[in-house]
């Protein structure tokens, strides 16, 4: 199945359990995605998202430098974001078990 | 983490390439995207993964982030020659607005009827336009005349017929069939430009001042009408001057009297009766008075008579008393001379006997000298 349809609709929501749970910079949070199972997702998914979410005040960005390579921007949560993340994690789950029982449903 | 301190240059033209396609955003937007995209390329790279196609990435960047697609020109447009569709929408597109205008006016679609009506007078005045175009602009310069001439007899004319024939035909649609958006590009674009370059003729033309234009249909007749002097004098003229009277006297030198002149082709040479009359005044005034051929007065016969009147002409029917008199010859007597003849003549042509009556009426200078 083609999850990237599914995947547009809780990229936000994973973005945000990921970074919550730990700052990250971009590849890093897109790894932890991937690694997390979300195979598919594509890294300027990724990036736009976390920029998108950074505008919207969800998250907070500081760049780490580094001497050996090129500066890292790190992303972090907000309380604003810790906020929208509980929400949509409320929702995704309602929306879930719904859409759950209705397969139920229908496969029986 | 990436070991070296240099961008690799895969990533480095990669991030340019994404970078080219958000020129369309604000710098601060631009650079928060591409932010840290060099690093994370490299770590990309660094566990093998293939960059991919720039242009996908952002695309996808731009979706993600919310920000709009990316506008059709990638970069700054730079002027290009239109193209065929360009020039037919732009056509299109006028056409529509002239229509919708035409329409907005209450009297605007009745006019149009007008105008409409007129398209085949445009056919022939835009035929003769470029024809006349064409006639200015070759040859030596000319008046500009109703039918053109183009040097060579006939070209003008016939050029003319030619032109009103093919421009009928366009406007009838037999030959580029079809009118206005129904017309391929490149026809439909020559007829406006023809159409233009007609009408900008025409306005030359009528603007033109009048030594500009011939008043006659061709400069033939224009030059001949020129050179015309004004209407030919009436009577008797020596050098351009009228000839009150004649005198005439033979071979000997003796005067004569009673001289009947006529033209080599049999014209009489008369006297106008008007330049007969002689006297700044009133007082002074006398008239000629010509020979009688029964009642009528000629006035190719010399000399005339002359007579004291203060106004009128010598005519026959007048009942005026006073007597008419013989002219006074300027001269008694002239040298003698030969005649130039030096062998007979063969039989002149019949004469016109206008010859008086003798004795019937006193013949001016009969015995009064």
């Amino acid at each position: 199945m083609d999850t990237t349809q599914l995947l547009k609709g809780v990229l936000d929501l994973a973005v945000l359990a990921v970074v919550a749970d730990e700052d990250g910079y971009g590849y890093d949070v897109l790894r932890r995605l991937r690694a997390g199972g979300l195979t598919e997702v594509g890294d300027a998914s990724v990036y736009g998202t976390l920029r998108r979410l950074y505008a919207a005040g969800a998250l907070t960005s500081y760049v780490v430098p580094s001497d050996e390579g090129p500066h890292r921007k790190y992303y972090g949560i907000t309380p604003a974001g810790r906020d929208q993340l509980e929400r949509q994690v409320k929702d995704w789950r309602t929306f879930s078990d719904t859409v759950t029982d209705l397969l139920q449903g229908a496969a029986s | 983490m990436s070991e070296s301190t240099t961008v690799h240059p895969e990533v480095a033209a990669f991030v340019a390439e994404v970078r080219a396609r958000l020129l369309d955003l604000g710098e601060e937007q631009r650079e928060d995207l591409l932010d840290g995209l060099e690093a994370d390329l490299a770590d990309q790279r660094a566990d093998g993964a293939d960059l991919g196609d720039p242009a996908a990435y952002a695309a996808e960047l731009r979706a993600a982030a919310g920000l709009p697609e990316q506008p059709r020109r990638r970069t700054p447009p730079a002027w290009r020659a239109p193209r065929a569709e360009d020039v037919e929408r732009l056509l299109d597109t006028a056409r529509r607005q002239w229509f919708a205008e035409l329409q907005r006016h209450p009297a605007g679609p009745r006019a149009w009827e007008v105008v409409a009506a007129l398209r085949p007078a445009w056919w022939v005045a835009r035929a003769w336009a470029l024809v006349t175009w064409v006639d200015v602009w070759t040859g030596p310069w000319e008046r500009v005349s109703v039918v053109p001439t183009l040097g060579v007899p006939l070209l003008g004319p016939a050029l003319l017929a030619v032109a009103i024939a093919v421009s009928t035909l366009v406007g009838l649609g037999r030959l580029w069939p079809g009118s206005g958006p129904d017309r391929p590009l490149l026809p439909r674009v020559a007829v406006l430009v023809a159409n233009v370059a007609a009408l900008l003729a025409l306005w030359s033309v009528a603007t033109a001042g009048s030594a500009y234009l011939s008043s006659s249909p061709t400069p033939w007749a224009e030059q001949w009408s020129t050179t015309t002097a004004d209407p030919p004098e009436r009577g008797l003229h020596v050098d351009g001057r009228p000839v009150r009277n004649v005198f005439a006297y033979d071979a000997d030198g003796r005067p004569l009297e009673g001289v009947q002149l006529f033209a080599a082709d049999g014209r009489p040479l008369s006297v106008d009766p008007a330049d007969a009359v002689h006297g700044p005044r009133r007082a002074d005034r006398t008239v000629g008075c010509g020979w009688l051929n029964g009642t009528t007065r000629l006035f190719n016969v010399f000399p005339l008579g002359q007579r004291a009147q203060p106004d009128h002409l010598c005519t026959p029917d007048d009942p005026i008393d006073v007597p008419i008199t013989a002219a006074q010859p300027p001269f008694a007597q002239v040298p003698p001379v030969t005649s130039p003849v030096t062998s007979p003549d063969p039989v002149p042509a019949e004469a016109v006997p206008v010859s008086p009556e003798p004795g019937s009426v006193p013949g001016p200078g009969a015995g009064r000298r």
